[in-house]
């Protein structure tokens, strides 16, 4: 029996690569945003620090399909990013992906400098370290945390489904080729269309991803 | 203020105390009238003492006596709540931050448990002299990490960090991991980092008291050593022979007061206040020297 491809595979690399695009343009994005945060939160003592560290473990649970209501309602017509007409596109995405990101980053980040020994930072300060030394080396002690934040962001991000959805349309080209259409999207469209092999197949890539991201995270918190 | 520290690459047994003021005399430590407290708890009570060049002082009293807190107020960790901390006549605190920096640049210290990063033993000792240099040289060392170092023509690592742990008797350590190290090697490593930076004045808070004799003779060597460059060295412990052999004064601390100061002859065998009598007799704490049921 000849070998038949389970699906157009310029189709299956595109929705892959936007799958990729955005989420690794969204990380990039929230890292950016989050790190900064957690280090600022984690490092000053003020009033109210217990209360913005609950907001930002409970922007881990954030539902992704309120959030892509949310992103949806400020990107639309009527909405104040309106006239950018990001409506249904990878832009939109981005967005709502940044949002379900940056609370996973920003607390794993947090927590684990919080987490780093008192005794680090009297040790940067007692060898003549300047604040900005004593912060550095204490992000360096958290690094594996800080990095074990961002992966499980990417987590997040890559398998998400409600967002993207709303946020994105799920749309592909005439040719076939994805616009909007992620890993997760996909699956969703070609398992109601009856493709059950190419949602398969694409469901092994995003377990694949996931288990590898998953696998790095594990290597690093084993250390 | 100059901070001489950055450029200053010199062998560190060639270097004394009063090289790194770029004049004459070694830095002192004096504290005058100085006390410390927290909502409302006072700690110390108008501690009045001095530490010259080249003298090792150890702080000697029963644990909550406000040992620790005294040495962190002497390494510039904590700012006193009254009297003032001078450093060759000048209060720290009075200065700048930056002006602040060159003096703490110039204090070493060392705590009870050894806290070593996770990193090589040889990243550990040199970070001191690292977070010295400028931001053009931090950045191109970075860069010359990242390249093998054939490339680079750099070496694993300089003398500077293997004479710094010479001192501690772990020259061949310099490649270990942190982990790999017993709690001795790691608390000689601590010390190696301290010198390493080429402080005038040593703050060690019972560097020892976790050591076997082993490592604790190769510390107080290395203590001497200090001595005998001109450093001055502040020292707290629990060992009370071990005040006997190294210091050239003991300070008899008893509730965040300051009981009695002299040389270790009059402390342990003539002291002048009672109080002082009774702890080195060891029944300070009970009355009638009944243990607490």
């Amino acid at each position: 029996m000849p070998f038949e491809p389970i699906a157009e595979p310029n189709y299956l690399r595109s929705v892959i690569r936007v799958s990729l695009t955005v989420s690794l343009t969204a990380i990039f994005v929230s890292t950016l945003v989050s790190l900064p945060i957690a280090f600022l939160i984690g490092f000053a003592d003020f009033r109210g620090k217990r209360l913005v560290t609950a907001i930002i473990n409970t922007g881990m649970g954030f539902p992704s399909v309120a959030v892509g209501l949310f992103v949806l309602l400020f990107i639309s017509t009527d909405g104040p990013l309106g006239s950018l007409d990001l409506v249904y596109t990878p832009e939109a995405m981005i967005i709502s992906q940044c949002i379900l990101a940056a609370p996973v980053i920003t607390g794993v980040a947090l927590s684990a400098v919080e987490s780093v020994d008192d005794a680090v930072r009297d040790t940067a300060y007692g060898v003549g370290g300047t604040r900005t030394d004593v912060a550095l080396i204490t992000l360096k002690e958290a690094r594996y945390g800080v990095i074990t934040g961002i992966l499980a962001g990417f987590g997040r991000a890559i398998s998400e489904v409600g967002s993207v959805l709303i946020v994105g349309g799920n749309i592909a080209y005439a040719d076939g080729t994805s616009k909007t259409r992620t890993i997760t999207t996909a699956i969703t469209f070609e398992t109601r269309r009856g493709e059950f092999e190419t949602a398969l197949a694409l469901g092994a890539v995003l377990i694949a991803l996931v288990l590898l991201v998953n696998g790095i995270v594990m290597r690093l918190g084993g250390r | 203020m100059v901070d001489n520290h950055e450029t200053d690459e010199r062998p560190l047994l060639e270097t004394t105390a009063a090289d790194r003021t770029g004049g004459d005399q070694p830095m002192n430590l004096a504290l005058e009238d100085v006390s410390y407290g927290v909502d409302g708890t006072e700690i110390l009570t108008e501690i009045s003492l001095a530490l010259e060049s080249g003298e090792i002082m150890t702080i000697i009293g029963p644990s909550g006596a406000g040992k620790t807190t005294l040495l962190r107020l002497a390494a510039l960790f904590e700012q006193p709540t009254g009297g003032t901390i001078r450093y060759d006549g000048t209060d720290p605190w009075a200065l700048s931050r930056d002006d602040r920096l060159v003096i703490r640049r110039r204090i070493g210290m060392v705590f009870q448990q050894a806290s070593l990063f996770d990193a090589p033993v040889a990243r550990n000792v040199d970070i001191g002299r690292r977070v010295r240099w400028s931001w053009p040289r931090r950045v191109r060392a970075f860069l010359e990490r990242l390249l093998p170092r054939q490339f680079t023509g750099s070496p694993a690592v300089d003398e500077r960090t293997l004479e710094a742990l010479e001192l501690v008797g772990l020259r061949d350590a310099w490649d270990r991991d942190p982990a790999s190290l017993s709690g001795g090697e790691a608390q000689r490593v601590s010390f190696a980092r301290a010198l390493a930076a080429a402080p005038e004045v040593l703050v060690l808070d019972e560097p020892t008291s976790d050591l076997d004799p082993r490592n604790t003779a190769i510390l107080e060597r290395a203590i001497e050593r200090s001595r005998e460059r001109d450093h001055g060295v502040l020292l707290a412990t629990h060992d009370m022979h071990q005040a006997e052999r190294i210091s050239d004064r003991v300070a008899f601390l008893l509730e965040g007061e300051l009981v009695e100061v002299g040389p270790p002859g009059q402390v342990f065998n003539n002291p002048r206040d009672e109080r002082t009598a009774r702890f080195v007799r060891g029944d300070l704490l009970y009355d009638d020297n009944e243990l607490p049921a």
